[in-house]
């Protein structure tokens, strides 16, 4: 087999969250038996936006706030490949949010993590748009508890990266998702900057761990919606696996299968011809 | 029959000329009325009567930005001769609101024939040139009193049309019985009462069959294609193994969109309509990532807000077809109108350099071709192609030979299967060759893992600012334009072959030159033309062009003369280029054309 490119190493600070991310992401395409020719990681711009050089399958490096409809293209032309795209949070709530409400409305069956640092790390430490106690005052947003409220939204999940056993299992869980085909995996992991916004010791007491509820049930959006605000109002925020339902995916509303998708066309004009003549009979005077 | 308070008014009485024996082989019609009312349909059928008898067409339409209402003009012109344009005058006035005679009244002359709906009023006879024989009829109302509905009225009418053109009657109710039959047997029934009731008004007013002013000529039927320009262009793509289009709605490109949604499906494609022109681009480029030839359409204002994707397609070496169906700028402009205002856009916009083609289709007909040849040109040569059209090649339709198909064929460039990958020792994402073009693997082949970045990269697609290397990327893709010059489309010529005048011009601006050249050739001014199908880069036989002439017009319709920049920067002499431009929303005509060369030409002490 020929030599691909040799993965590089992370341009990360020590202690960056984002290499919790790409152990996880690693760690769980090898339990998935998923091959490297069979994945593509697409990412935005930032320290984040990096991670599709360290994996070793196809990677693509997205324009800024771009991720998520450069992945759904790639989904819709090649839904045999497993779409992963990774983005941060200013990549993906503050250029991007436009397109995270779009996607989650047209639920298309790919993977999108969000590293959440509340900061912009490689632009030297602006906030973001999950920043708080801001200097210009801004209020805060948080796109996971917005996406609970979009009715195509199908797999909804936060995960920290002081806790990576858990994140292995959410990433096995979206993945596991998205190679069903059942649609758009969205998980948020924070994932701490320790240049610019050190707050590991914080998350500990913040993140209530929704999968150790055993009376929570993520497949009632309505009770996920009370239990975020109610968590929300007491300062605190939910992990784990925060809602998981079904709705029609972007694949089987504009009719692309595995078997018969744009990528794998036959193109020759005579294999069509017949029909390319139908279509011009039609405007024939 | 006659109720006295409808009666028409106005008559001519020598409107009928039953004597003239010569016939009208090239006619130009507007029918025009209030946006929704159906007046167009009455242009629907006067094609199907020009087609049946051989003439070729060309037709556009003149409407508001709203969606019913306001004043909305068809335009029709038939003639035995192939044209792209509509001439300088009108024959027949078709109206059925006010506006009509302050739209229509300066394109007529002596001997034309106006056609007015007298419903909402009697026409102002002070807009009404001399010579224009003008027949007022309240076909509204009575469309209302006969048969319940206004619509009718159109029906009524085109009686009125075919008497005046000297059409026989049972060809007339043939035509509307063809075009009627789709509809509930009772509606179709109504509109041929609707006519003959049309006709019952003609012998009233003593145009009688046989005897109308405008004899219409016949020819030979040969089956044309009559399509736009989007059209065409929608279906080159196709034939070219276009499978993936994202766009956003955005006047007058939508009609590409509308087409290829209900049949990328049916070719085992997809189309997907965006939330905004940053997500169309980024998705057509997702898709043409992943292995499907993609293309997205939009007009200016949506393309400057795809420009940073249209740089990262340069950078990454990802195909794609970009569509501007050019409008009147700036800003959201005239959205409806036509201009040629995008060019240097096409040509140099976007930050930093990055290869690109320019392809400027020169006529309806043409957009297919081109549309095949940049589909085909994006992947063998990795990098945005963009087709430049224009508001009326957009969305004006004329009659054309149907397209040739047996001789096409895909070219898929440089792309490796799994079996080729699996015998090389390497796979080089971004090997820099001779060409400029790399070798690409579709992601999801065996062996294929590559990096695509619109960062600098070196050649495994790992990111560096290593000077050596980035010098080397910067010319590997600025090589692939450079070395490709031999596939990209030439212009095509006509006017007088060798005449020491020449004339430059690119989408609709080609049909009125090439009438104007036409004329100007019978009043002793030989020009030959040149129509340029590819802008960027500017291909040699441009600057050959325009050094072998005395002087070369360069006629565009936009402010500042943008081709003529594009081609003086070149290295051609800026005093061989002559700059005719004009941007009021408005196409150009031939005989206006005819009128500014003449002029110009006196400027230079030639007698003409």
């Amino acid at each position: 087999m020929a030599v691909t490119f040799k993965p590089g190493s992370p341009i990360w600070c020590s202690g960056c969250g984002h290499f919790g991310v790409e152990s996880a992401l690693k760690q769980s395409l090898n339990n998935l038996s998923i091959e490297p020719h069979e994945a593509m990681v697409l990412a935005g711009i930032g320290c984040s936006g990096t991670i599709q050089n360290y994996i070793g399958c196809y990677g693509y490096h997205a324009l800024h706030g771009r991720v998520l409809p450069t992945a759904t293209g790639v989904a819709a032309a090649n839904p045999a490949l497993t779409v992963i795209a990774a983005g941060g949070d200013g990549d993906g709530y503050a250029i991007g949010c436009g397109h995270l409400i779009h996607t989650i409305r047209r639920n298309p069956s790919l993977l999108y993590i969000v590293m959440n640092n509340g900061t912009y790390g490689l632009t030297k430490g602006q906030p973001s748009p999950t920043a708080v106690d801001r200097a210009d005052q801004e209020h805060a947003v948080d796109a996971i508890q917005l996406a609970l409220t979009i009715p195509g939204s199908t797999f909804l999940a936060r995960g920290y990266v002081g806790q990576i056993r858990q994140l292995v299992s959410l990433v096995d869980a979206a993945l596991t998702h998205v190679r069903n085909k059942c649609g758009f995996a969205f998980l948020e992991v924070i994932s701490p900057c320790v240049t610019y916004n050190d707050n590991y010791p914080s998350w500990r007491e913040l993140l209530v761990n929704l999968d150790s509820d055993d009376s929570y049930d993520c497949g009632d959006r309505t009770a996920a919606i009370a239990n975020y605000a109610r968590l929300t109002a007491e300062g605190r925020l939910p992990s784990g696996l925060i809602y998981q339902g079904s709705a029609t995916t972007f694949e089987d509303a504009i009719g692309v299968t595995v078997k018969n998708s744009p990528a794998c066309q036959d193109l020759s004009v005579s294999r069509h011809i017949d029909r390319y003549r139908k279509q011009m009979d039609m405007y024939a005077i | 029959m006659t109720d006295s308070a409808l009666a028409p008014s106005n008559i001519v009485d020598d409107l009928v000329d039953a004597e003239r024996q010569e016939t009208v082989s090239d006619i130009n019609v507007m029918v025009a009325g209030r946006g929704g009312d159906g007046s167009l349909t009455i242009v629907t059928l006067l094609s199907r009567l020009l087609g049946q008898r051989g003439f070729h067409m060309c037709s556009s339409r003149d409407v508001a930005s709203r969606i019913k209402g306001g004043h909305a003009a068809a335009m029709l012109r038939g003639s035995l001769q192939p044209r792209w344009c509509m001439n300088d005058h009108l024959d027949i006035a078709v109206g059925f609101d006010e506006d009509t005679l302050k739209h229509a009244g300066p394109l007529l002359k002596d001997g034309s024939v106006v056609i007015y709906d007298s419903s909402l009023g009697e026409p102002d006879a002070a807009k009404v040139p001399e010579g224009v024989q003008l027949i007022a009829i309240p076909f509204g109302r009575m469309a209302v009193r006969d048969l319940r509905r206004e619509l009718f009225k159109n029906s009524f009418s085109f009686g009125l049309l075919t008497r005046c053109l000297r059409v026989d009657d049972s060809e007339a109710i043939a035509i509307l019985s063809a075009h009627v039959q789709r509809f509930p047997a009772d509606i179709a029934r109504a509109n041929v009462e609707a006519l003959e009731k049309g006709f019952g008004f003609a012998d009233e007013l003593g145009l009688h069959e046989g005897t109308g002013p405008l004899p219409l000529a016949k020819s030979d039927h040969q089956k044309r294609l009559l399509m736009s320009g989007n059209q065409a262009a929608a279906f080159g793509f196709l034939a070219a193994g276009g499978r993936f289009f994202a766009g956003y709605p955005i006047t007058p490109a939508t009609d590409i969109m509308d087409w290829l949604r209900p049949r990328l499906p049916e070719f085992g494609g997809a189309l997907v309509q965006a939330e905004d022109e940053l997500a169309a681009i980024n998705l057509a480029t997702g898709a043409s990532l992943g292995g499907a030839r993609a293309m997205t359409a939009t007009s200016g204002p949506g393309l400057s807000l795809m420009l940073e994707g249209v740089g990262n397609l340069g950078a990454t070496e990802i195909p794609l077809v970009i569509v501007d169906v050019q409008r009147s700028g700036p800003s959201t402009g005239m959205p409806t109108k036509p201009e040629q205002s995008d060019m240097e856009m096409m040509v140099f916009g976007g930050h930093g350099e990055f290869p690109r083609i320019v392809l400027t289709p020169c006529d309806q007909e043409d957009c297919f071709e081109i549309s095949f040849r940049a589909t085909n040109l994006s992947q063998h040569l990795q990098c945005p192609v963009f087709l430049a059209l224009d508001q009326g090649i957009g969305q004006d339709s004329v009659t054309m030979d149907p397209f040739e198909l047996e001789q096409l064929e895909i070219d898929t460039g440089k792309r490796l299967t799994a079996e080729e990958l699996a015998g090389m020792a390497e796979y080089v994402s971004y090997q820099i060759s001779d060409d400029g073009v790399s070798p690409w693997a579709v992601p999801g082949t065996r062996g294929g893992m590559n990096l695509v970045t619109g960062n600098e990269h070196d050649e495994w697609g790992l990111v560096t600012t290593e000077p050596g290397m980035r010098k080397q990327m910067m010319d590997k893709r600025a090589r692939k334009i450079e070395m490709a010059r031999d596939l990209l489309p030439k212009a095509r010529r006509g006017g007088v072959e060798g005449a020491r005048i020449g004339i430059i011009s690119v989408g609709m601006v080609c049909g009125a030159v090439r009438e104007a050249v036409e004329r100007l050739q019978a009043r002793g001014v030989d020009v030959e033309i040149l129509e340029p199908r590819t802008i960027g880069p500017v291909l040699d036989e441009t600057i050959e062009f325009v050094n072998a002439h005395d002087r070369t017009y360069v006629v565009e319709l936009n402010h500042e003369g943008q081709l003529a920049r594009i081609i003086t920067g070149e290295g051609v002499p800026s005093a061989k280029i002559l700059s005719v431009r004009q941007c009021d929303g408005t196409p150009f005509r031939p005989g206006g054309l005819v009128t500014e060369i003449e002029q110009r030409e006196n400027a230079h002490g030639r007698d003409v």
